[in-house]
């Protein structure tokens, strides 16, 4: 960690950080830029869009106010991930009692989800299969560990690569991909025990 | 029998983008472990696609308010520091005008010295012999004691 602080500020490295510092400076265009991308990251983790909504407010304010804390070691995405992923781990503690509440009001059950799914120029069948396997997956999802659901949501629906989710998630590459193998063998699982 | 299919691991790595040549010669040749890898990362694809829509019909349901609610809070803390820089201002600014105040009472020091005045008048008026005329209570009356009379032509001799 010494060492990389040289080459943080390292003049050829400047410029890039000045860029992405004055791209947090607009709160507007960062928020127009990243907003969806936050959005979904918080609402699939939270599965709330209320507080998907809260955490992404939450998380462009906290970027905008802590600008001057970015050090330019890694994209401005990733750094808005990482204070998203620390938001939604506060918000899933803080909510513990309330999830009952909340979980038969405004959370999304399988069901409701699959029912969004559409896939035109499937047949009924086919829609059945898809629609089946997509419940499988969601149900999955719900039941990993607040980690491996982070590591997995970034890694198959953001599709950001194994060192960009460790820096968002504060852990090493290893742990990432060994939470990343628990997820997809929870998922894999799943299908094959309710074929 | 085959026993060289790809184990859970080696499928998971597949799905995570970490392929190995002996994969994929092996996925080339073997049906079963390609409908595995393939059911896999098919239910990895629709869950993948289904959150993407299901996000953004979520965030085009919701009204473009993050713009004016980031605006609202952030002059929260703005309006802090302007009452914090403001309200010391207006505390020392009273702090300066209270020891003026104070220090110009309503009757002015003229009045208090028209009560001394008046009270030494009084004081003067209340005297049963004015000072000027005070010597002559200290002289010997007629009907005074013969041994105080003595005493007094005694005086009277040794200042002549």
């Amino acid at each position: 960690m010494e060492a990389l602080e040289p080459l943080i500020y390292a003049g050829e490295l400047s410029p890039v950080r000045d860029r992405m510092i004055a791209e947090l400076e607009d709160i507007n265009t960062l928020c127009a830029t990243y907003r969806s991308r936050i959005y979904r990251y918080a609402l699939l983790s939270l599965r709330d869009a209320d507080l998907a909504e809260s955490v992404t407010q939450d998380c462009f304010l906290k970027a905008h106010r802590a600008r001057g804390e970015f050090r330019g070691d890694c994209s401005v995405a990733t750094w808005l991930t990482r204070i998203a992923t620390n938001l939604i781990r506060d918000s899933t503690r803080s909510r513990k009692f309330q999830f009952w509440k909340t979980a038969t009001s405004t959370a999304v059950d399988a069901g409701a989800m699959a029912d969004r799914l559409r896939s035109p120029g499937l047949s009924p069948e086919t829609h059945l299969q898809v629609r089946q396997e997509l419940v499988k997956v969601w149900d999955t999802v719900a039941t990993l560990s607040g980690k491996q659901r982070s590591v997995f949501l970034l890694r198959f629906v953001e599709e950001m690569e194994l060192p960009e989710i460790a820096t968002a998630m504060g852990l090493h590459v290893g742990t990432v991909k060994s939470h990343l193998h628990r997820a997809l063998a929870a998922v894999r699982k799943a299908m094959e025990r309710k074929k | 029998m085959k026993t060289n299919h790809l184990s859970a691991w080696e499928q998971e790595e597949y799905v995570l983008d970490q392929r190995t040549p002996q994969m994929l010669r092996h996925l080339a040749d073997c049906a079963e472990c390609r409908a595995a890898v393939a059911q896999l990362e098919h239910g990895v694809v629709v869950f993948r696609n289904a959150a993407v829509e299901w996000s953004a019909e979520c965030l085009a349901a919701r009204p473009r308010q993050l713009q004016f609610a980031s605006m609202r809070r952030l002059s929260t803390p703005a309006m802090r520091w302007a009452l914090a820089a403001v309200v010391p201002l207006v505390l020392l600014m009273l702090l300066a005008l209270l020891p003026v105040h104070f220090s110009r009472p309503a009757h002015p020091a003229s009045d208090i010295t028209d009560d001394a005045l008046l009270e030494q008048v009084d004081e003067q008026v209340s005297v049963a012999v004015p000072s000027s005329m005070e010597s002559l209570t200290h002289l010997v009356s007629a009907e005074s004691s013969s041994g105080a009379a003595a005493s007094g032509s005694k005086h009277i001799a040794q200042t002549n």
